[in-house]
Formats: structure tokens, sequence, C-alpha cells
């Protein structure tokens, strides 16, 4: 795996840099790590290779060879085909072999693995990710087997013309193709799963997900070694103990993707061939061609179904992390967009304390310059520069506490305290707008239970709507912004009741649609998403028309505790 | 000098910053008052003593510009100096309108502040000045009887006593008389200081 991504990279790179007059090096070093691994493929293949049976029980070059065109931009196929020919002929040429029967054998897997890659790329374009469950069934049908098939077909009819094997025309095609099909499932789907998931991964990991990974195929190998190369395992029991690794492929496909799923598919495979071939485990003592058949179908079997499953996973956890990142998006978007509506308040409440601190600052120095410096009068400068420090470090407390973007953290919260702070945060556009706050707090509520960030964007939002609805179609003296919290039926209610112009009756029903607004600058987006998060919280946030005028907005938040 | 008289009312809703400005200004020589909200400066009536008002536009209650066009109302003709901390273009503009010395930013500059609270003293203190003239040629005019007054518009319209005479219908001698007494009253030696202050009362005012 390491080897063909390290090719895989080598190809990107020379893609990069094809403008300059040598890129022949980089191609080159690509084909060398494929030579390499034809031809350490090949001899697995031999050593899982029934004797005296012909034809391998998985045959692994072919699947390398089509794995290495898929990751591989279409112009650099040629170089790749090429670099297998001197692995495929120091491999085969070992064998005692004739040497028309090892050229046409390379004619062969050169054609399955261009047949299978220039099908697959038809349909998914561009280099081969097994990340979803349509590119894993392109992958499964083309490459898996049309390929397999077509080629053997051919290779079936060389082998016949040559006169080399033994046995009839269509023998000679389901042996090969059998041992390809299982070649391309084990083993190209793992080449292919591996450069998609990529060894930075891996890295990244936390320390539990590496002892839950050494968990898995630590009890997978020893399963495997127990069932299929342990003399012992020859009794009655031995059907039964086939779905012994089961628990594990499933464990694999649920929890550690196509790649993790292929791993632990090409244990159970290589274990089990390497029993069979050393006659042991449920497979051995049967006719060879019977038990390569008998293995071929029970890991295909196993194989399909166990990497589609772990696809459809991925694919399904990938969706949920984009809709879980685009609302954490958004609540930030908004988060900013308050921001930009705040920016006035903030840097008057920021001003505040830093003109205080300036002006006594400028004083003192004077005072002292002329000699007139009493230290009763120097320690209180002093002490009001403190405060005045003390307040502006609030400031930014809040707002940091306020727009630090992160995940959601729920806590128990005390809303008069949540209250308070918003207030605090909009204090300067409270002003700044002539509104009158007034709290009517009740005195002990129970905490609820949530985001301390995300309900104070809530009824930060709130506020700024409240404003602008009063600000300026309200008389100033009669701009006041009521807030009340009170416990009621398990709930703790808190409503923000302004004396704006209210809503036109149509319009309730609209404000919590995503887009829509009565400002001339809004994005539409605040309310809906203060509606997302009540929603989240399992409470309820609604409009209603105010007593007399403006507009009532109320959020309701289930209590967890019961007051003292 | 002036500024010692003068003193600085401060009007500023946030106790930090109104302390700190009055120290500020206070180290600088000047004699200052604080003021907490709008409301506490207009009860104060302070409109008679010479000095000038530094406030925060932004105020809970009644704004910076409210209060201007309430002092204006009441005839507090004491200059204004405007603090403010997000001075929008708009807001300056119509401060500087209705007739305010100077409009600054926070966190201020200690030069710039004083400098525009001596500016707004000195136009407090030219404009009652002017005021203080004013008022004592008007009472001074006002000594005059109906005869000196009417001689006095005729003299400073350039007539001389005998075309005076004739549009009264008097004697010249009476005339001249009326006069003496008329410039008397109005404590002047000369034609031409008569007509200075003539035309000062009737000049449009200042402050």
């Amino acid at each position: 795996m390491d080897s063909d991504s390290l090719a895989r990279n080598r190809l990107a790179h020379a893609l990069f840099r094809r403008r300059l007059p040598w890129p022949v090096p980089d191609w080159a070093a690509a084909a060398l790590v494929v030579a390499v691994a034809y031809y350490l493929a090949a001899h697995l293949g031999f050593a899982l290779t029934l004797k005296p049976h012909p034809t391998s029980t998985l045959w692994p070059p072919n699947a390398l060879l089509m794995a290495a065109l898929l990751l591989a931009p279409a112009r650099a196929w040629w170089w790749l085909l090429a670099a297998a020919l001197p692995a495929h002929l120091a491999a085969e040429l070992q064998s005692g072999v004739p040497t028309a029967m090892v050229l046409g054998w390379y004619f062969t897997n050169c054609s399955e693995a261009l047949i299978g890659a220039a099908l697959v790329r038809a349909f998914v374009p561009g280099p081969f990710r097994l990340d979803g469950l349509r590119s894993a069934g392109v992958f499964l049908a083309c490459g898996a087997l049309a390929a397999p098939l077509l080629s053997s077909l051919l290779d079936a009819a060389l082998v016949r013309w040559i006169g080399w094997g033994q046995g009839d025309y269509w023998t000679l095609v389901r042996l090969r193709f059998s041992s390809n099909v299982l070649a391309e499932i084990t083993i190209g789907a793992l080449i292919l799963a591996w450069a998609g998931a990529g060894l930075g991964r891996l890295r990244e990991a936390a320390p539990l997900r590496h002892a839950e990974a050494v968990a898995l195929f630590a009890g997978l190998l020893a399963t495997c070694l127990l069932v299929f190369d342990l003399p012992q395992a020859q009794n009655g029991l031995a059907p039964a103990l086939f779905y012994a690794p089961l628990p594990f492929l499933l464990w694999a496909a649920m929890r550690f993707g196509a790649a993790g799923t292929a791993s632990a598919i090409a244990i159970v495979t290589v274990t089990t061939i390497w029993g069979a071939v050393h006659g042991i485990g449920p497979f051995a003592g049967g006719a060879p061609q019977d038990a390569a058949r008998d293995m071929q179908l029970f890991l295909i079997a196993m194989a399909v179904p166990m990497l589609l499953l772990s696809v459809a996973y991925g694919e399904r956890d990938r969706a949920r992390g984009e809709a879980r990142e685009q609302r954490r998006q958004l609540t930030h978007l908004s988060r900013v967009a308050v921001l930009g509506e705040l920016s006035g308040g903030i840097a008057h409440e920021l001003n505040q304390p830093l003109t205080a601190i300036l002006s006594n600052a400028q004083a003192a120095k004077h005072f002292i310059a002329d000699k007139n410096a009493e230290p009763e009068l120097l320690v209180e400068i002093l002490q009001d520069i403190i405060l005045a420090d003390q307040r502006a470090s609030e400031v930014i407390r809040r707002l940091h506490a306020l727009f630090k973007r992160g995940d959601t953290l729920l806590q128990p919260l005390d809303v008069n305290e949540l209250v308070a702070d918003v207030l605090g945060i909009a204090q300067g556009d409270l002003v700044a707008r002539s509104v009158a706050v007034v709290p009517e707090l009740a005195v002990s509520l129970p905490a609820v239970e949530g985001d301390r960030v995300e309900l104070q964007q809530v009824m930060l939002n709130l506020v700024m709507n409240a404003c602008e609805a009063m600000s300026p179609a309200t008389a100033p003296e009669e701009r006041r912004l009521e807030i009340r919290t009170h416990a009621e039926k398990g709930e703790v209610l808190i409503s923000f009741v302004d004396t704006g112009p209210g809503l036109a009756p149509a319009q309730y029903g609209k404000l919590f649609e995503p887009f829509y607004t009565t400002k001339a600058q809004g994005l539409g987006l605040g309310l809906s998403l203060s509606h997302a998060i009540v929603c989240a919280h399992r409470g309820r946030l609604w409009a209603t028309p105010a007593k007399g005028r403006g507009a009532a907005f109320c959020i309701a938040l289930p209590a967890i505790a019961q007051p003292r | 000098m002036s500024s010692a008289q003068a003193c600085v009312s401060i009007v500023d809703d946030d106790m930090l910053v109104l302390r700190s400005l009055g120290r500020l200004l206070q180290s600088a020589g000047f004699a200052v008052r604080t003021f907490s909200s709008p409301h506490e400066l207009l009860e104060s009536r302070g409109a008679a003593s010479p000095g000038c008002i530094v406030m925060d536009l932004s105020m809970p209650g009644l704004s910076g510009l409210e209060l201007q066009e309430a002092l204006a109302r009441a005839a507090d003709p004491r200059p204004v100096v405007f603090i403010s901390g997000q001075g929008s273009v708009d807001t300056s503009v119509a401060a500087m309108k209705a007739g305010a010395v100077d409009f600054l930013t926070k966190p201020l500059d200690d030069g710039r502040l004083i400098g525009a609270v001596n500016a707004a003293i000195e136009k407090d203190r030219a404009a009652r000045e002017a005021h203080a003239a004013r008022a004592s040629v008007e009472a001074r005019l006002a000594t005059l009887t109906k005869r000196e007054r009417e001689v006095l518009e005729l003299v400073v319209a350039g007539k001389l006593n005998k075309q005076i005479a004739a549009e009264l219908g008097t004697a010249e001698k009476t005339v001249k008389v009326h006069r003496a007494c008329m410039m008397r009253k109005m404590q002047v030696d000369s034609l031409a200081e008569l007509v200075r202050l003539w035309t000062a009362t009737r000049s449009p005012a200042t402050g």
C-alpha cells in the first residue's frame, strides 16, 4: 500500500511538473514501484497455489496492475504496463513454463488490467476513489467481473492454442476467471481503499482508535488462524466455524471504512488459502480444484457484501459530517453577522474604559508635573484605572465567549445569568438606540441544559431585532424592551417584548423560515438559525403580538432541576 | 486669567469616564463640575456663570443633540464640546451646525480636549463681553427721554442741528440742549463714539 500510494504521489507530481523537459524520471520511479510490486505479487500467487493445480487460487498481479492503472492518469498507463513485463518474465520464467506461454500470459494479464481500468474510468472519470456505493458498484461490475471474464476468454484461447495447459476451454476459463475475481475483490479493493484513505489519517487518529484497530485485527487474526490454520478444526463443527470471522468483518465495515474492511478481508483470504495450501483447515483434504472453487465462492460471497456495507457506512458518515459542518459554518456566519451589527456598540463599550484609563493617566501626569499630586488623589486615579481595565477585559471576555468557534458544549445554565451577559454585550447598542431595558427576572429559576454560546447568540439576536424594530420606528422615550424569565410546567420561559410597530399577522408564520427577512439589509438567517438552535435544545421559539403594540418573542427550554 | 473663573460642566452617564475627564480638566487648571445625566445639568441652572459644557453624545434618556436643543431653548449660552465613542459624519455635522465648538472622539487626546475647552471658554467670554457691552448701551439708551432719543437717531443719521430742528419743528438752540443731555447720558464725548455704540446695538446678536 505504501509503495502504491508513493507511486500515486509520484504520478501526481509528474503531472504537475509536465512542463519540465524531463518528466521521465518520475514516471520511471512510479513504474519501478509497480514492477517490484508485480514481482512480489506473482510470488504471493505462487505461494497460494494448490499443488498440482495449474492456476493459483488467488492471482494478485493482475489486480495490482489494474489498481495501479485506476490510480494513474491514462497517459501513464503504457509506462506502467511496460514496467510489468520484466517483472512478469523474472517471476514466470523461473517456473519452467514455455516462453510463448509466459508472453501470452503477460498479454492477457495486461488486457485484464486495461479492460477493467478503461471500463471503470468510462463510468467514474479521474483517479479512482473507493468512497461511494456508485464507485464501488462500478468497480465490482467492471473491474471485478467484466474484466476477468473477458480476459479469461482470451487467456483460455491462448492456452489452448499454445497447447500448454490441461483441461478443456471452458474449464480453463472458469479456473482463471474465479481466481482473478477473488484477486480483484481482495487485493484490488485493498489497494484502492488504502490509496483513498491515505496513511496520514492513521497518524491523526486518536489513541483509542488505534487500540480499537489493534483489538479488531488481533481478534480477527487469532480467529482466522484458529478456524482455518489448525488441524483440529477439521471436525463436524467446520461449517459453523466459517461464520467465526463474520463479527470482526462487520466490526470493520461499521467502524473502519473500506480500508479497514478490505484489510480484514485480506487477512481472512490469506489465512484461508494458506491453510488449504498446507493441508490444514476446513478446505484441506479434497481435490485441489474443488477446494479452490469452494474457497473462492466462500471468500467472494463474504467479501462483496462487506465491502459494499463499509462503503455505504462511510458514505452515510460523510454525509452526516458534512451536514454538521454546514450547520457549524452557518452558526458561525450568523455570529459574524451579529458581530457586524454589534460592532458600533462594541467600539463604544471598549472606548469608555479606554477613555477613562487614558484621561486618568494624563491627569496624573499633569498633577505630577505641576508638583500638585497628593498621594490620596493618585491612589484614587490608579484605582479608577484598575476598574476601567477590568471592565475592558470583561467586554473582551464576553465577546470571546460569544464568537469563539467551537463544538456544542452542553452544561447546566442559569438563564438569568445568560440574560445578564447578553445585556452586557448589547449595552452599547441599547444606549445608542435609546432603548430602555426592563428586566423582570424570576428569583429562583431551575437550570436548563444547553450550550452557553449558542443560547446567548439566540438571545442576542432577539435583543438586536427588538432594537432594530424600535429604532427609529418608535419615539425614543417609548423604546422599551421587557425581558421576563419564569418557570412554568417544567420549562423555563424567556420572553422579549418590544414596543416597536409589531408584525403583520401574515408575517408571524414565515418569521422562522430561512432567508425570510423584514430588514432592508438582513440576511434572513438570524431567526431561522435561532429556531434551529432552540429546537436542538429540545425547546421552542415562537413570536406573538405583544399587548398594546410591538412583538413578543418567547423561548421555552426544558428545565433540568427543581429550584431549591 | 478668565479660564480661572470659568467653570467646565462635564456630562457623561459613565461614572468612570466622568471622573477621569473631571480630573484631567482639573489637572489642566480648570474649575470643574460633573453631571451624570443631561437632566442634572438642566436642573443646575448654570447658564449665568461663565464657562462651557463638555458632554457625551450618546446617553440614555436624552441624547447629546437633544440636550443641545434643550440648552438653546433654556437660553443657556454656554458653548458645547461634544465627545463621542462612535462619531459618525452625520451626527458630527449636525452637532457642529447646532453650534458645537468641537467634536472629539474617545479615547480623548488631552491636548485636543484642553485646546477645545479653552476655545469654548474664550468663545463664551467674548460672547459674554459683547453681551455685557450691549446691555450697558441698552441701559444708557433706556435713560433717554423721548425727544433725546429722536435727536440721537437723527444725529447718527448724519443730520445737522439745523436740519434736526426743522424736522422736529423746534428751535436749533433747543436741539443743542437735548443733544448735550443725550451725549452725557450716553457717556460719550464724540459723535464717532456715539455712532459706534449705536451700530453695536443694531448689529445682530452674537454668541
